[in-house]
């Protein structure tokens, strides 16, 4: 990936990260100013950002159904670059817009909250490391893979009613079912739903990757158009 | 094996373009069948067919974007999947290749990178195709002209043996797209180049051979020149005698006659002129092209 796919993939994606980052340092700044106590802030800060970190990353997919509609893809693979560098590099970029979301949120929730004299606790890194990292990334990896193989294997269509429309749901409700559930359960289930949520997600993204290097072959790349 | 007529036959160095049972399509469908054909001349070979009938999918499985699902293309003897002939050809597909949020000047370079070009070849292809005031528009503002003049002045950036060129003057004025045919005809004098177009007049002005597909097979290859019409119609106006012309058969400005063959056009002004008929002009009408697309 090439700091111009990058840029490009920013570009086309741009409303949703702009909503991802804004949304998510709203809600974070929210909860600084009035979470009751560290201990609220330590359940629910970490269940919030992987929503706006998937739905920031919405570039990536954008990039590659876009670039495929163009004819962009194609050219690439007349001039001998491998289709799987080019679903790869939009995976890249899909993971890089997700750092920019989590970064930010990341940076304000954690500083506002050391800064505010709390100390790190355990439970805090456990959740952030445990759930909230690896999910935003396989949430926005969930909806990006989700997104392109549904895309190639449809019929290209208009509108919200379509692999880049609802893609954004995709990535968005596994976070939003696990903040439900966890928010409902005790301490010691938290920490038993997050983690297996985050396990048994990334193994889906895992699968869906070995997937996409079955159904997505050459003629996927091409442009129907 | 259909080969172009002229062709040296007998050289001992591989055909700089060759097809051999070719088929191809997509999802298990069938697009094309049985392609086979040589070409070793350098010259334009004009790619025609209706509708459907594998212009686009030949290209693409000539440029090793599309696999075959039988036989095999092979560019200066070496299979066009090898990636060393990747170098030795350019593909310009029939939508543009125009990614979204570069700049004119970015979008090139970014094709200079892929392709080995360098920012003095960006700057000479920017002059070629006059599109320097375009230089800083983002190619989403340009119009379906403009994108395709900076489409095709990638292929421009760096020379190759063969260009793959799938309806290169679509959406294109009629001034511009004379100016590009011109420099596609340049780079035929030494360079291998396949044209598609549903313009048969430009097909005929451009080309030296045709290849004609129908439902995914080759029906022809041939020399243009060597194409009769199987109706040979010229099309007559007068300067004087107008009334003794055949107002029926008007079409536009011109009077037409079906005549067995050029041989007859000078006994038709003979009878003309009997008739007290002054001729301004006579052309010929017909374009044996469009046989290709009526048989």
């Amino acid at each position: 990936m090439t700091l111009v796919t990058l840029r490009r993939g920013a570009l086309a994606g741009r409303f949703y990260l702009a909503i991802g980052v804004i949304v998510s340092l709203i809600l974070t700044v929210a909860l600084l100013r009035t979470a009751r106590g560290t201990a609220e802030f330590v359940a629910v800060f970490p269940l919030e950002i992987p929503l706006f970190a998937s739905l920031g990353s919405m570039g990536g997919l954008m990039l590659f159904v876009g670039d495929r509609s163009k004819g962009v893809l194609e050219y690439f693979i007349s001039y001998g670059v491998r289709p799987r560098t080019l679903f790869v590099n939009c995976l890249l970029v899909t993971m890089a817009l997700t750092t920019i979301v989590l970064g930010g949120s990341l940076a304000v929730g954690l500083g506002g909250y050391l800064g505010a004299g709390n100390p790190l606790s355990t439970d805090l890194e456990n959740s952030l490391l445990g759930y909230t990292i690896p999910m935003a990334y396989a949430s926005a990896l969930f909806a990006s893979i989700g997104g392109i193989i549904w895309s190639a294997l449809s019929t290209p269509r208009m509108g919200l009613n379509t692999p880049v429309g609802l893609a954004p749901i995709l990535g968005v409700a596994p976070p939003v079912v696990v903040l439900i559930v966890a928010e409902g359960v005790d301490k010691a289930a938290y920490y038993e739903v997050t983690l297996g949520a985050t396990l048994a997600f990334l193994a889906l993204v895992v699968l869906l990757l070995v997937a996409s290097s079955r159904l997505m072959d050459r003629e996927r790349y091409l442009s129907s158009m | 094996m259909l080969t172009a007529p002229p062709a040296v036959t007998h050289s001992s160095s591989p055909a700089a373009v060759a097809c051999q049972g070719l088929s191809s399509g997509y999802r298990g469908k069938r697009v094309l069948e049985g392609i086979t054909f040589e070409i070793r001349e350098p010259a334009i070979y004009v790619v025609l067919g209706p509708n459907g009938a594998g212009k686009t999918t030949l290209f693409r499985t000539m440029a090793g974007v599309l696999r075959p699902q039988s036989g095999s293309v092979s560019i200066a003897g070496q299979s066009v999947d090898e990636q060393a002939t990747k170098d030795r050809l350019h593909f310009l597909s029939h939508i543009d290749g125009l990614p979204d949020g570069l700049r004119v000047e970015e979008t090139l370079r970014l094709y200079g990178s892929v392709e080995g070009a360098d920012e003095a070849d960006v700057e000479r292809v920017l002059r070629l195709l006059e599109i320097e005031p375009l230089r800083e528009r983002f190619v989403s503002e340009l119009s379906a002209g403009q994108k395709k003049r900076v489409a095709i002045a990638r292929i421009f950036l760096h020379e190759r043996e063969v260009y793959l060129l799938d309806e290169p003057t679509a959406n294109l004025d009629p001034k511009v797209a004379s100016e590009i045919r011109d420099l596609i005809l340049r780079l035929s004098r030494d360079r291998v180049v396949l044209y598609s177009s549903h313009n048969l007049f430009e097909a005929r002005e451009i080309g030296t051979y045709v290849l004609a597909l129908k439902s995914g097979k080759l029906s022809l290859f041939s020399r243009i020149a060597d194409l009769r019409s199987t109706r040979y119609v010229v099309g007559v106006r007068a300067a004087i005698g107008e009334q003794h012309l055949p107002v029926a058969n008007k079409k536009g400005d011109y009077y037409l006659f079906e005549l067995p063959g050029p041989d007859d056009v000078a006994g038709l002004i003979q009878e003309l002129e009997g008739k007290g008929v002054r001729l301004r002009e006579v052309k010929e009408m017909g374009n044996p092209l469009e046989d290709l697309f009526a048989a």
